[in-house]
């Protein structure tokens, strides 16, 4: 009795719907953590990339030695890339118009879709996160429900209905259950709380958008109003 | 290099997504068969039935359970012992008994053997005899024969001169004649006397040898049968020693399992007569034990019955601290009601057992 209702035990003798149910949220969950682990290396890579920039943007260093310091654009991450994004637009507008107005629409509007595309990479995979965290408990019950009516299927057929010859087949359905639970919760809460560290850097690429634009700003008001003078 | 490390690849969060859920797996194999372990979800339960009067004494009545688990061993490893050697003994015997029947077929064929020599010895000694008889015989005739001859070629020379003197020849020939075959029958007649002499003599001789092989033959079959009697009688007796010592052993462990400090002879009486078995093997069978007893829980409870056996009173003597298990214990006892065996006993003693405490305990199975 012991062997027979030990978990492995228990997973070989399901039947074949519920066995494939186990292996679907199994991979679910294998997926999950992979995405999970890689999430957060990129986070926090992201967030330690957005310090240091951070922190040579404001000491100071002339803006043109920090574009020319910066790596070719396609491999520039996070604020690095809004810079670089920004500040070409702004070196390319600068000989072509004499308005400040339509080079500082320009370098927004090249911030913000620079700004886009980080979103994009920050919040890559985590909407697979977030399909196995809604999906993977109604899936379990699916192998649930499944292996119950199998179990019902055998006491109708056993001549004498015990709790112990329903008891292995509802423990081995609800093994599914108990699977999908397992691939949901720290699906849902890493997706919690990737999403709120993705955002959270994205709003600080906002702002940082904002306060290089400020700065392209007031540069061009000086030039502007000389070049009016 | 600033760069490269920007780039997160899938290869290290895949290793260790897997390592994850293997190590969980592993976890669930190893932990789940030790854990199984630990459910006592046996069936047998005891109850150990402790009397009223008789205070007992737990660390002694599980000294005493080893001591009894000891002796038990002890008993066991003994009887072994003696079935080994009695086995060897067994062996040993059958050895020699096959050796002595060897050497007694051996003996007999050695003198089977002698006995056909003599009897060839003895044949080939009759028939010279008969030979030499039959030579005799015919050396005899010869000389009758001639002797006729002679007397009639005289008779014939004779007849000339008298033939009165004829007759009178003829009559003395004639006596002659008889005397001469009388003395013949006479000689043949002691020949024969002296052979059935010789026969009579070998035939007693035959006789004697046949009578002492008999003699022999029966010595050994006696001496077998006693053997065999001998063997039959030792193995008699080990299994005479065995079954006491079996019951030796039971009994032993029942006064050990059920009333401790109680070590006198009264109480092994009173342990044997089986009421206290039946007791408590039918509340061990009602008694459904809840999950999640702490190991080592005991409850005893105290059972008062009534003269035909029926429950007056079932109180929890000693609480084990643990509700549910003294409840469990309690319905056990008030299902297993009533014990109608009470009224088989001597009155004597039924009042004694009419009262009496009722110990559960199911760590101790395991």
């Amino acid at each position: 009795m012991n062997d027979a209702m030990s978990i492995p035990h228990l997973i070989m003798n399901a039947s074949g719907v519920v066995q494939a149910v186990m292996l679907l949220l199994l991979l679910g969950s294998l997926l999950s953590w992979v995405v999970i682990f890689q999430r957060t290396f990129v986070m926090r890579r992201a967030r330690k990339a957005h310090r240091e920039f951070e922190d040579r943007f404001w000491s100071g260093v002339d803006l043109n030695e920090l574009y020319r310091e910066t790596p070719a654009e396609q491999e520039t991450l996070g604020a690095e890339h809004i810079f670089r994004a920004g500040f070409r637009e702004f070196n390319r507008l600068m000989p072509k118009t004499q308005s400040p107005q339509a080079i500082l629409d320009g370098v927004q509007r090249s911030m913000r879709v620079a700004w886009s595309r980080e979103e994009d990479r920050l919040n890559l995979h985590l909407v697979f996160l977030a399909t196995v965290a809604s999906s993977s408990p109604y899936i379990g019950l699916f192998g649930t429900v499944w292996g119950i009516m199998g179990s019902f299927q055998s006491l109708s057929l056993a001549q004498q209905a015990t709790l112990g010859t329903v008891a292995p087949w509802i423990a081995e359905a609800l093994i599914a259950t108990a699977m999908g639970l397992f691939a949901a919760i720290p699906a849902v809460i890493f997706y919690n709380r990737l999403s709120a560290e993705s955002s959270r850097l994205l709003g600080k690429y906002e702002d940082f958008a904002e306060e290089f634009h400020s700065i392209l700003h007031r540069n061009l008001q000086g030039r502007g109003e000389s070049a009016a003078g | 290099m600033a760069r490269q490390r920007r780039h997160v690849g899938y290869g290290l969060p895949l290793i260790l997504a897997v390592g994850l859920h293997l190590g969980l797996l592993v976890i669930s194999v190893i932990r789940f068969p030790s854990a199984e372990q630990e459910p006592p979800n046996q069936a047998i339960v005891q109850a150990t039935l402790v009397r009223a009067e008789t205070a007992t004494d737990q660390a002694q009545q599980a000294q005493a359970q080893a001591r009894a688990a000891a002796k038990a061993k002890q008993q066991r490893q003994e009887a072994e012992a003696a079935a080994q050697a009695e086995a060897e003994r067994q062996a040993a015997a059958e050895a020699e008994a096959q050796r002595q029947e060897e050497e007694a077929a051996r003996a007999a064929e050695r003198e089977q053997a002698r006995q056909a020599a003599e009897q060839a010895a003895a044949e080939a000694e009759r028939r010279a005899e008969q030979a030499a008889r039959q030579e005799a015989e015919r050396q005899r005739q010869e000389e009758a024969r001639q002797q006729r001859e002679a007397e009639a070629e005289r008779q014939r020379q004779a007849e000339e001169e008298a033939r009165k003197q004829r007759e009178a020849d003829a009559e003395r020939q004639r006596q002659a004649e008889e005397e001469a075959r009388k003395q013949r029958e006479a000689d043949a007649e002691r020949q024969r006397q002296a052979e059935e002499e010789a026969r009579k003599q070998r035939e007693a001789e035959a006789e004697r040898q046949r009578q002492a092989e008999e003699e022999a033959r029966k010595q050994r079959e006696a001496e077998r049968q006693r053997q065999a009697e001998e063997e039959a009688r030792k193995q008699r007796e080990a299994a005479a020693r065995r079954a006491a010592e079996a019951a030796q052993n039971s009994l032993d462990q029942a006064i050990a399992g059920e009333s401790e400090a109680v070590a006198n002879a009264k109480q092994a009486e009173q342990a044997a007569n089986g009421f206290i078995n039946l007791v408590r093997q039918a509340v061990e069978q009602a008694w459904a034990i809840p999950p999640n007893v702490p190991d080592g829980a005991t409850t005893e409870i105290s059972v008062r019955l009534g003269p035909s056996g029926e429950l007056f009173a079932a109180s929890v003597g000693r609480s084990s601290g643990n509700s549910a298990f003294d409840r469990s214990a309690l319905s056990a006892v008030e299902t297993a009601a009533p014990f109608a065996e009470l009224r088989d006993l001597p009155a004597s003693v039924q009042r004694q057992y009419r009262e009496f405490n009722l110990r559960f305990r199911p760590g101790d199975i395991r």
